[in-house]
Formats: C-alpha cells, structure tokens, sequence
C-alpha cells in the first residue's frame, strides 16, 4: 500500500510564526531517528517542531524519480550521485576523498579531514536523511556487543543490555519493515521472543551466495582456541518481501510501498533492481520517509526545511536549552539567509555522529566530561576480491543479500576485532569499479569486440566474487569530531573536521580477515585477484602488509551513553547529562559499535527514548505562557 | 558529402558488439548515438570509419578470420578510427560517450560534444554490457521478485569460455 503524503506538508508551516510557538519537543534532523521520534511524540498529542537542514519538497512520486533521473544521468554512480547538492547544507561526497598528507588535513571538501587515515564516509542531507542511500541491512547487535568490556576487557559497556532493548528491536523492525526469518538470525546469543516472527519471510540468497555456501558451509575455523563453522547465511533487510502470515499474533503486516501525495503503485516486494545503494527505483527499501509522512499525517507536526540549526542556545544557571538558532537558506545556492529561533520543552537532536557533536562544539558545549565529539566510530571494510571457478551470475539481486556472522561473536574478542562478512552481489563494483573498468579494460587494452568481448565480459564480470569484511572499530577518545571557527560552510556554520585512526585491535582483526579470505578462495577454487594499492587513501599498513579500509557510513559514538556523567555524553535515555532537557540520539550515543550496521539499532534506541520523553513531559507539565495567542491556531489551521 | 546514415551506423555497430540489428534498433538510441558521435567527431570521421568497415566487408569477402584482421589493421590500429571505433563499443555497452584522448583531439580536432557524457537517462538503461552478462541495469529493468535467486540467463555459448 502507497504511503500517502500529506499534500503542502513541507509548506504550511511559517518560520515566522513558529519561532512564537512554544512546541513540546523541537528536533533537529528528518531522517530516521527525527522521523521515528516525531511519529511516536505526536502519536501521543505532543506538538513537534522539525528542523531539517536539507532542501524539501513534498514527498511524490514524481520528486523520488528526479532523484531516479538524476541517478541515470549521472556520470559517477556514488552514493549521493542520485541526491541534489545544496552548497547551504553540504555533504560529504565518497569522491572528495583524498590521500592525506602527514601534518597537512584534507580541507578540500566539506569533511575537513586530519587524518591520519582519510575516510570516504558519507551521510545524505535530503528529507529521509542517510536511509535515502542505505542498503538496508537489519541485524540487531548481540547480545555481546553491550559488554564488550565486561566479557573481553575492551571498549566500553552499555548502560543498556541485550534484553532491555530486545522489545525496541522487534518494534523496530516493524516501523522499518523487515524480511527475515527467525531460524536464520539465532545465532551468537541473539535470542526472539517465542512467538515472534519478523514483518516479512526472508528474502531469498543469491544463486552466488549459493554457490558460495556450497564449499563454504561446514568450513571449519579455530580461533583463540574456539571452533568453529562457517556457515552462508541470509541478512535481514530493511525491504518488502513476502508478508509473514503469523506476525503480530497472526494478524499478519502491511508492507508500506511508496511515499506520494497522490496513489501509486509501486513499492511493494523487492524487485531485484541491485541498486539499494544508493537508491531503490521502486521504494520497496524503507526510507525515513515513510515514518516522516506517518508524523506529518497526524496534524501535529511542523516540519521547516532549509533550516540548518545553527547554535544551540543554553541557560546559563540551568544548563537547560532555552532555543536553537537555524539559519533559513532560500534557495540551495544561495549565501543569504534569515536567523530564526525554535523553542519547546525538550530538543532532539537526530542528525547523526558528524552533525550532532559539530553542532554542540559549534555551541560552545564541549560536555562536562569533555568527550563531546570524541570516540568517534564507523566501521572499518575490508574488501577482497576473486573470480570464482563457474559462471556465478554476479550483479543479480539486492546489493547482498547473504553473507558470514560467525565470526561477528567469539573469545577471539579479547584479542581482535570482529567482523560480519558480506557476499557482494555487485561483485567487484565496490573494490574496483566494477562492471564498467571491466568492459573499459577489455576494449581499450585488450583490444576485445563482437564476440571476443562478450565471452571476455561473461569470463571476468560474470564469476566475479567480492567479500566485505566489516570490521568494528572500538572507542578511541583520539578519534574525533571537532571544529574550528577557520573552517566554515557558506552559510557560516562551523564544519567539522574529523580525526581518524584505525586502532590495532581493528587491525588485527583486519590482517586476521584476509587471510581467512585466502581460506576461502582456496576452498572455494577462486582465484583471489586482491590487490591493495600504496596510493589509495585509505591505506593502512599493520605488522608489514598494507591494506585497503574504506569507512561504512556506520557513524557512532560521538556523544556516547554511560551511566557515568564523567564518561559519557548521555544517560541510557540519549539523554544529555549536561543539558536536562536536550536529547542526542542515533549512532553518536553507542559506546561500541560492534558488528551491527547501525541503523537498526538507531531506531530501536529511539524508539526507546521517545517514551522516556514521554515521560518527562509529563512530569515537567508546569504551565508555559506562549509569546503569541495566535501561533497555535495557525498550526491547528494549517495541520489539516 | 552526404550525410552518414543510419543503415551504415547500425551495420558497423552490428559487428563491434555481436548484438543484432534487431537488438540495437529496438533500444531506440540508434539515432541519438549517430548525432552524438557525429558531435563528437565530425562527419568526416565518422565517413571513413563507415567506409573502412565496408571496405574490410567486401575485402574479406565472408571469411571471418580475415575480416577480424581487416577490422583490426583498417580501423583498430588507425590512430583516428581506432579511438573512434572503441568508443562507438563504450557506447552502446554503457550509454556513456567517453571523452576521446588528448592525442587524438589534438590531431583531429576537439569537437563540441567530445566530452565524456551520458547521452539520455535512457542510454545507461539501455547498456549492452547488462545484456552480456545476463543482469538487469542496476536501478532499472527490475528482472522481479527472487529472480536472483535463479541461474543466469547467460548465452550457452558463453558458459564455458576459457577464462585468461
């Protein structure tokens, strides 16, 4: 079923006239976890102010396939290729990345970039934020994760466990709307609810993941003296599949297609378009969309695009938040813009790792225990790459559909990093552009046409073979955002610059990665044609051998949960300490990131944190004059 | 001079791509991909890449060894054809004109539409290079619902190539 998009949506709302509102809560940022907060808030009543950086219009049909449009025409296929660029509210671009220089950052592109290890990192500033571009990957972290420092004397624990935030995952999983199965995503301690199934039955493993797990399950492995098998097994994903019958007590579930103002009918199952990054042609991928139009239909809240929050403004003898200041851009290429305040009783802010903590050290808010901005995380990939003995049909299927989790979990913990690895159905598209520097090769340099290149394109695209190891990255206080008045964007607004290591626990897991992948290959009968290049700018050398990282887009752990104001940023509700009305959500508040694309997770936490919202609304009902009789009946008018 | 024609465009695309005309005709970009190298070249290029294929044709007169060395000497090595010709396979194979070599503009002449461009949205769609390995474009042609969860639909014939 079609979502529908409340018609002027992005529209009714006057800057002017809502800078007199007071509004319950005011959140920065319409992707998922603004989105998914702004839902549940006005699900209850609660009025709700969203500011989103990014240019807006509605949401239609017709708006998501100039996006599409703008995707085919595009020259270089990235991440953000499909996705405008405004020069108000820039992005970081995986091409802008540049090797970096010792002692010299990278401030060539919006990202200023220390180093020492650059990262081609990115997150998406359109309405639905960087689920626009994800892949859509949905497994939930285990149960491990939450006590990495407890069980293996690394990283930090959470404040929260595995079970407290089992419940958030299943509802979760329902607003995203995910396709999996429940025997397939038991494993390292991950446990469901008896009765519980997920929305939709997993979607089918690729004919190559197949033939991958016909020579790879049962693969013994020893390590830290644990046995183990490796086994090829489905990802849950955050698309339609099949709904599943006996969800909800056998009410079953109703996949939510594409977001419009007016009736399509597009949306439904994956139709295998192998293009999930970085957009779905057809919305069968969730995007935050689809919660932000949930939000915007219940008439409660306002949404202002255009609007980059600027400086978060704080009592001085509270320590409260009394408004955030946005600059409002006209157009996406414009340099002027007008200053304008929001209020509310509690603020969100739900950008993500890099904006979050940018924004709070732009504010002059370095947090009490002075880590705002540090233990910045992503994951860490490692691609290797071959050619598989047979024919394999590569590039068929959503961009991964199955991979290896056995080795996300294990006593090896206390030595090395983790990792989940993937099979890429885009073959070696990630690694080395794929198929289209395979088709250039064979007709510029070996001279193949006619049917010599057809046989040459079958032979080298068809058995290609990539695994993506994504490795996690601890807590590293080194590792960081911070920003400095020197670097600005065009509207004025501090840009943040990052500072990235890879710490040598992640390289052992690295180093310990490619030579499983050897394993691999030779069982499989693959020839590896891995190849790291000095050149690349995200090379790193360990214990003499040099590889390839490349940054997942997984950012986290900027404004860390704790249960110790001193160590962290924010308490287990992604409340801040510092500021008790504030509230910084998403990646930036997990204190490990293990081996779990984040998304999931975000979401799950959110979900969890609108309810303690909730209930600090109501226990800080104290009575509040608005500056403006009128300003709320302007918002009931227009909500309608 | 008169202007180069389709017929001839088609026929000598028929051969560097081992794709039907049939096939070539029905992704409708015949007529955009002839104005764009046209554009991008000039006519007179584009004239004697058309006859030099006729003339390794009528040369080899049938024999396919000798007509993939008449391509090969006539066009392939030629300094002007040869990067001519390998572009008019980039192009239908992946919907982009590729900008032609600094080495090459600078004898024969940068034309307005040398750069390396998409022609239409279509054009990617419409990439050959999907066809040949038996995938839909990635983000158009959806082949549908578990789909990959089957064999390609790979030719036989190119199942058991010798892989270098």
């Amino acid at each position: 079923m079609f979502v529908k998009f409340p018609q002027g949506a992005t529209e009714r709302t006057d800057k002017d006239a809502a800078a007199e509102v007071l509004y319950d809560v005011v959140i920065v940022g319409a992707g998922i976890a603004g989105s998914i907060i702004a839902a549940q808030l006005s699900e209850a009543g609660k009025r709700v102010l969203i500011l989103e950086a990014g240019p807006a219009e509605d949401l239609t049909l017709r708006g998501y396939e100039s996006y599409l449009d703008r995707f085919y025409s595009s020259t270089s296929k990235d991440n953000q290729a499909p996705y405008p660029a405004s020069l108000a509210a820039p992005m970081p671009r995986g091409t802008d990345t540049r090797r970096i220089a010792p002692g010299a950052p990278d401030t060539s592109a919006y990202l200023v970039q220390s180093g020492p290890l650059a990262s081609d990192t990115t997150y998406t500033r359109v309405l639905g934020g960087t689920t626009m571009h994800w892949e859509g990957k949905t497994p939930r972290m285990l149960p491990d994760d939450f006590r990495m420092r407890t069980l293996y004397g690394e990283g930090v624990d959470w404040p929260l466990s595995y079970e407290d935030l089992a419940p958030y995952y299943a509802e979760a999983e329902r607003v995203i709307g995910v396709s999996a199965d429940v025997e397939d995503q038991s494993f390292l301690g991950i446990t469901f609810d008896e009765r519980y199934v997920y929305p939709m039955k997993g979607l089918p493993l690729s004919y190559l993941d197949r033939m991958v797990a016909k020579d790879v399950d049962g693969m013994p492995v020893e390590l830290d003296g644990e046995q183990t098998r490796l086994r090829v097994r489905p990802f849950p994903q955050g698309r339609n599949g099949i709904p599943n019958p006996a969800y909800d007590g056998g009410n079953g579930f109703v996949p939510q297609g594409a977001v419009s103002t007016y009736q399509v009918e597009v949306g439904e199952r994956c139709q295998g378009n192998n293009n999930c990054v970085p957009i779905c042609p057809v919305q069968a991928k969730y995007h935050a969309g689809k919660t932000l139009t949930v939000a915007l239909e219940s008439g409660r809240v306002d949404l202002i695009a255009q609007a980059v929050a600027y400086r978060v403004h704080v009592d001085p003898e509270t320590g409260r938040v009394q408004e955030i200041e946005y600059r409002r851009y006209k157009r996406p290429d414009s340099k002027a813009f007008t200053t304008v305040r929001a209020r509310g009783r509690l603020y969100v802010l739900a950008t993500n790792a890099v904006e979050n903590p940018r924004l709070m050290l732009a504010s002059g808010l370095r947090g009490s225990s002075g880590l705002m901005g540090r233990n910045f995380m992503d994951h860490a990939y490692l691609l290797t790459w071959g050619l598989l003995p047979e024919v394999a049909g590569t590039f068929r299927g959503t961009n991964c559909t199955g991979g290896i989790s056995d080795l996300r979990g294990g006593r090896f913990r206390r030595n090395q990093a983790a990792f989940a690895v993937d099979i890429h159905n885009d073959g070696w598209g990630w690694s080395r552009g794929a198929p289209m520097t395979d088709l250039l090769d064979l007709v510029d340099n070996g001279g193949r046409y006619g049917e010599s290149l057809r046989q040459g394109l079958v032979d080298r695209v068809s058995h290609q073979l990539l695994l993506a190891f994504m490795v996690e990255v601890p807590a590293s206080p080194s590792n960081r955002i911070t920003v400095d008045p020197s670097y600005t964007d065009r509207l004025g607004n501090m840009r943040p610059i990052l500072t990235y290591a890879i710490p040598d626990y992640t390289m052992r897991g690295v180093a310990y990665a490619r030579q499983l992948s050897k394993r691999i290959f030779a069982r499989l009968g693959a020839e590896d044609h891995t190849d790291y290049d000095p050149n690349f700018w995200g090379y790193a050398t360990y214990e003499g051998q040099g590889y390839e990282i490349r940054g997942g887009n997984h950012l986290a752990g900027t404004h860390m949960m704790g249960s110790d104001p001193s160590t962290s940023v924010v308490d287990a509700d992604q409340r801040s300490w510092d500021h008790q009305n504030l509230f910084l959500v998403g990646g930036g508040s997990f204190p490990t990131v293990g081996t779990s694309n984040i998304t999931l997770t975000i979401a799950a936490l959110c979900r969890r944190s609108a309810r303690a919202m909730l209930t600090q609304l109501d226990r800080e009902q104290a009575p509040v004059q608005l500056a403006t009789a009128g300003a709320p009946s302007h918002r009931e008018e227009a909500g309608r | 001079m008169t202007a180069p024609s389709l017929d001839d465009f088609v026929a000598l695309s028929v051969d560097l791509t081992a794709f039907g005309e049939t096939d070539l005709l029905g992704t409708g970009l015949g007529s955009p991909y002839l104005a764009k190298l046209r554009g991008a070249c000039g006519d007179a290029v584009v004239t004697a890449l058309f006859a030099a294929h006729q003339a390794a044709r009528a040369e080899s007169a049938g024999d396919p060894d000798g007509f993939d060395r008449a391509l090969r000497y006539r066009i392939f090595s030629d300094d002007c054809l040869g990067p001519v010709a390998r572009n008019v396979i980039k192009l239908w194979y992946a919907g982009t004109w590729y900008g032609l070599p600094p080495e090459w503009t600078d004898s024969y002449g940068a034309q307005s539409a040398a750069q390396t461009s998409t022609v239409t949205a279509a054009s990617y769609q419409e990439g050959l290079l999907w066809r040949a390995i038996g995938a839909n474009p990635p983000g158009a042609k959806a082949p549908g619902f578990g789909s990959w969860a089957e064999p390609p639909r790979i030719d036989d014939r190119y199942l058991k190539g010798a892989r270098r």
